[in-house]
């Protein structure tokens, strides 16, 4: 054992010493990246070309498609959708996986360093998560789609998300709301109606506590979570006030600790804790468990969003009728907190870029079979061709904001990847009374920030 | 008198102790067996037996074929590990250098990084190879992975081999490769069943590579299609088929361990105390 | 290189080092060329995807240093391996010592609590997740049984139990390999030498003290090091069952290099992360066998 451990010594210091010859690294780095631009432009071309040459070419092809999420019962993109593709192209097998978002993230950065990513993969609007369609376009991964026919239908908020230098390089799907997801039945019981300010909402609040209600159920161990209240409440209290901020945050104008901003929004968050609105064990719960305890009729609200509607209106232990609101504002001026959804994005180095692109032709063209399945699903709210007039009423109140202008995109889709995690821990530690104050989560998140633009 | 409490004082602890440890298992084996959905009383074991939650799980996971894909990868990188390990260790004990020793510290030094750290440049040196994602990628990194312990454990048992048997067959003639196959690799059984006990134990279990390096849906391995039942391991709704699920998991090396586990005990053993 | 001539050198000719190529070419290209890469990350602002990097000096170690998030991790490592060092061999030990008597059933205590070591470190995840969660889980529902109030239980949502309750699922998992070293190591104690204490009147405490454990202070050796390095490395069940929450209470060294590496892209800093961790496992190893030895010597 001894000679065991002497020996990691000296292999230590004969890598530390080897580490004079790893100057050449540099060299094979950026050659790499040459090859990618090349990559990325050759597909460009070739994508030019008719699209419609697709079903002609009968050659057997397959398609790789790697999605972020947890499968279903007879889940759309990873059953449904190679189903109904292979009925529209038989020559084209469309192959899915879909992996948690974590081991998403793990999984593409290994797969694009590999140069072995599948042909399709999901990205987020903008700046947003470690699959933002901006990062992954800068670096040239991803293949322009500014041609496609479709992109007109989805509309210019759409098109803008996915937006870098000038070329469409994502799909939105549909858009998506981060809302109030209530209990009506129990609304009623204690006559209590939706609430049109910040100080009705906390009375509402109050009344289910005093009547033994568990007012709002929270899964905050999956931390990500806590966006889905707080984004809401910066729609409300930040953006109204100044529509750029985040914008600014990028040039130093603003900063998360400018008072009556972020610390005004996280306040008014803490104080749902505070109160014990909150469930108490809401860091032990994982988001599943928190759905699950609202579907089994356990707590009056939950923060969500329109994504997570299927599993939210599932049947639960008892039976009561669900609505959806977004957070009142404390002038009772509320804004909606809606975005572009996160969708699929083409990888530059695909094989098959024309059926690929045939593939998104299809899937997203407002009236195929494959649009319709896609429309059905209950998760995306639908914004052109087949479906859109049938979206949840429950969704209503949000897109009449969304027609009048009155909503604003998720605060993360305009920070570089990793401010919301920092805000996240920090805010976790000030409600598991780790003595951490509203200025430290504000300091902390432009303190992240920063070091994220100087690396980024 | 005094000894008979003591002993009974012992089994009491020793049977505290087996219940602890065994109590989540005999929940998750009890309620994989209820119907999907039931998880009210979870402490009532076995009041309940239905196949609904295997056949859900069996169905989702896609069983045979991922215990199909990780039989295969597991067996091969195993079979291969043997191979180069052995063939490593072989010079390593034998030549009496301090090249020898500069190899024996260059493979050990591997076990103390780990690969979560490393996977984006061994991505791009994947990449650089141009190297496909297929079933059998992860194979590469298995195999790499386990050098250092295998090379590690080998060196070690050769160097209890004599020398005078191979000189013997030097004598009478056998060539480099006939001793190293046929004299020296036979009498390395025991350092052999630790290293394929050990280093299989892992491999079958390893979820990173292949989560990392295999693409399609039908080429992952069991523990890859247990990543998506993540979001179910905190839905009481999803419990049975997830319980059931981490059971099918699991149930090919329980079985194994059963039939080999004497080769087992001493397999793990003899790995840590040669060492 | 001075070259011994012995009468070996014959019969082990150096063209056997070609016996070493295969395993030394799959070791270097994708071990240690990697290994070295990162070392010059750690010294670029690579984010992980965009290969237009600059060199950035020694930046990302000036910022680690001055970061918190490297102390509270490098605390929360510490913690966690001290638990699972002490857990695992005292449990361990013990365990080796009561089956090492003459036991009825003997076989059946050494399978049980083996078992668990055979399953991926994902499914223990999903157990634990079960036992521990707040409400329904197993705890809570045992807690109920014998009339007490379960509703409480919520150890992973709580900073001040969540570390202690992952490292205990890494105990549980573990504690049965350390638990056959233990076994083979007493094993090999010589009766003779029990038998002679006792004649010479020691007591049970007396002998395992004076007698046994000296004995067996390699294997000791051997279990404390392998749970030291596996507590270093510790990476799972924050990744697996708390994402290294509640806060950043059970973020570890390992956890918070995937995250910066990952979720921040900063492959950079995340690189720099390894290497400080890199030298920190090495020396803790060295640290740690030098006190060893000189205790087995003492013994």
């Amino acid at each position: 054992m001894k000679k065991k451990f002497l020996s990691l010594v000296l292999a230590a210091g004969m890598t530390m010493s080897l580490l004079a010859g790893c100057g050449n690294s540099e060299a094979t780095s950026t050659q790499s990246q040459d090859t990618q631009a090349q990559t990325a432009e050759s597909s460009e071309e070739t994508s030019s070309e008719a699209t419609e040459a697709v079903a002609a070419t009968a050659d057997d092809v397959t398609i790789t498609m790697m999605f972020s999420g947890v499968a279903s019962e007879n889940d759309f993109e990873t059953e449904v959708l190679p189903k109904l593709i292979k009925e529209k192209f038989p020559n084209i097998t469309l192959e899915v996986t879909k992996l948690p978002d974590d081991q998403y993230y793990t999984a593409l950065k290994t797969k694009l360093a590999s140069g072995e990513c599948p042909d399709i993969i999901l990205v987020q609007p903008k700046y947003a998560g470690s699959n933002s369609v901006i990062e992954l376009a800068k670096a040239g991964y991803l293949m322009d789609l500014s041609d496609l026919s479709f992109l007109d239908l989805a509309g210019d908020a759409a098109k803008e998300a996915f937006t870098y230098d000038g070329k469409v390089y994502g799909v939105a799907q549909g858009v998506s709301i981060l809302g109030t997801y209530y209990n009506k039945n129990m609304f009623d019981e204690n006559g209590l109606e939706v609430p049109k300010t910040w100080d009705e909402f906390l009375d509402c609040c109050e009344t289910l506590k005093n009547a033994g209600i568990q007012p709002i159920v929270m899964g905050d161990k999956d931390a990500y979570v806590m966006q889905f209240g707080l984004y809401q409440i910066a729609a409300n209290e930040v953006y109204p006030n100044n529509a750029s901020f985040d914008d600014q945050l990028r040039t130093g104008e603003t900063s998360f600790e400018d008072e009556g901003t972020w610390d005004k929004v996280l306040e008014m968050y803490y104080e749902l804790y505070d109160k014990g609105y909150v469930i108490e064990s809401s860091l032990g719960l994982g988001a599943a468990q928190a759905i699950q305890m609202f579907v089994d009729g356990e707590a009056a609200m939950t923060f969500d969003g329109s994504f997570n509607a299927a599993a939210l209106t599932a049947d639960g232990k008892v039976d009561f009728e669900r609505g959806y609101f977004p957070l009142p504002a404390v002038n009772g001026d509320t804004y909606a907190s809606m975005a572009p959804g996160g969708g699929p994005a083409v990888y530059a180095g695909t094989q098959h870029p024309d059926e690929v692109k045939a593939i998104l032709e299809y899937w997203f063209d407002g009236e195929s079979p494959a649009y319709q399945a896609f429309a059905s699903t209950g998760n995306v709210i639908i914004t052109y061709g087949y479906g859109a007039d049938q979206n949840d009423a429950m969704f209503d109140a949000f897109l009449d904001l969304y027609n009048q202008g009155k909503a604003w995109y998720w605060c993360n889709q305009a920070w570089p990847s990793g401010t919301e995690n920092e805000m996240e821990s920090l805010f976790g530690s000030m409600i598991g009374g780790q003595g951490t104050t509203v200025s430290d989560i504000t300091s902390g998140m432009q303190m992240k920030l920063e070091e994220l633009l100087e690396a980024n | 008198m005094r000894k008979k409490i003591a002993k009974c004082v012992l089994y009491f602890l020793l049977i505290l102790y087996s219940v602890v440890t065994v109590m989540p298992l005999l929940i998750v084996v009890s309620s994989s067996f209820r119907t999907t959905g039931n998880m009210t009383s979870p402490l009532s074991l076995f009041i309940e037996f239905s196949l609904d939650s295997y056949k859900a799980a069996f169905t989702k996971m896609n069983y045979i074929n991922e215990f199909i894909n990780s039989l295969l990868t597991t067996g091969g990188s195993v079979i291969v590990i043997v191979l180069i390990a052995t063939m490593a260790a072989y010079p390593i004990a034998r030549i009496k250098r301090k090249s020898s020793k500069m190899l024996y510290y260059f493979f050990i030094a591997g076990l103390v990084i780990p690969a979560q750290m490393v996977i984006v440049p061994i991505a791009q040196m994947f990449g650089r190879l141009n190297i496909p994602n297929t079933r059998f990628t992860p194979m590469i990194m298995f195999i790499t992975c386990s050098l250092p312990f295998s090379t590690f454990l080998y060196t070690g048992f050769m160097k209890g081999v004599p020398v005078e048997i191979e000189e013997v067959a030097y004598m009478e003639g056998a060539s480099l490769w006939k001793r190293f196959s046929q004299i020296v690799f036979p009498l390395l059984k025991p350092a052999t069943v630790s290293v394929v006990i050990t280093q299989g134990l892992w491999i079958w279990n390893d979820y990173f590579f292949p989560m990392v390096f295999v693409t399609k849906r039908s080429q992952y391995s069991i523990p890859v299609g247990m990543i998506q039942f993540l979001g179910d391991r905190e839905n009481p709704a999803q419990w049975n088929t997830l319980f059931a699920a981490c059971v099918l998991c699991a149930l090919p090396l329980i079985l194994v361990f059963m039939v080999l586990q004497k080769q087992f005990i001493n397999g793990i053993a003899a790995g840590a105390v040669k060492g | 290189m001075k070259k011994k001539f012995r009468g070996a050198s014959l019969v082990m000719p150096d063209r056997m080092y070609f016996f070493v190529t295969p395993a030394l070419v799959l070791f270097l290209v994708f071990w240690v060329y990697p290994v070295l890469q990162l070392f010059y990350y750690s010294v670029t602002n690579f984010n992980g995807v965009n290969y237009n990097y600059d060199f950035v000096g020694f930046k990302n170690y000036a910022r680690i240093i001055q970061e918190g998030s490297l102390i509270n991790a490098i605390k929360n490592t510490f913690i966690y391996t001290v638990i699972i060092v002490v857990g695992s061999n005292l449990l361990g030990l013990a365990l080796a010592m009561l089956l090492n008597m003459k036991i009825i059933g003997k076989t059946v205590f050494r399978t049980m609590s083996y078992i668990p070591a055979l399953f991926s470190a994902i499914v223990v995840g999903f157990i634990w997740s079960y036992v521990y969660m707040p409400g329904s889980g197993m705890l809570a529902a045992l807690l109920n049984a014998v009339g007490l109030d379960g509703s409480t239980v919520n150890l992973l949502g709580n900073f001040k139990t969540a570390l202690y309750s992952i490292a205990v699922v890494d105990i549980w998992k573990n504690v049965g390999t350390t638990m056959i070293i233990y076994l083979a190591g007493l094993q090999t104690v010589d009766e003779s030498l029990l038998e002679a204490g006792k004649i010479d009147g020691c007591t049970e405490w007396q002998l395992i003290r004076k007698i046994k454990l000296p004995l067996i202070s390699a294997t000791i050796t051997i279990n404390v090091v392998l749970n030291v390095i596996a507590g270093l490395k510790s990476f799972d069940y924050s990744f697996i069952m708390t994402n290294g929450g509640p806060g950043k209470a059970t973020q570890t060294l390992m956890y918070i290099i995937f995250k910066t590496a990952f979720n921040d892209q900063m492959m950079g800093k995340a690189s720099a992360f390894s290497v400080v961790s890199f030298i920190l496992i090495i020396a803790i190893t060295i640290a740690m066998l030098r006190f060893m030895n000189k205790r087995e010597v003492e013994l």
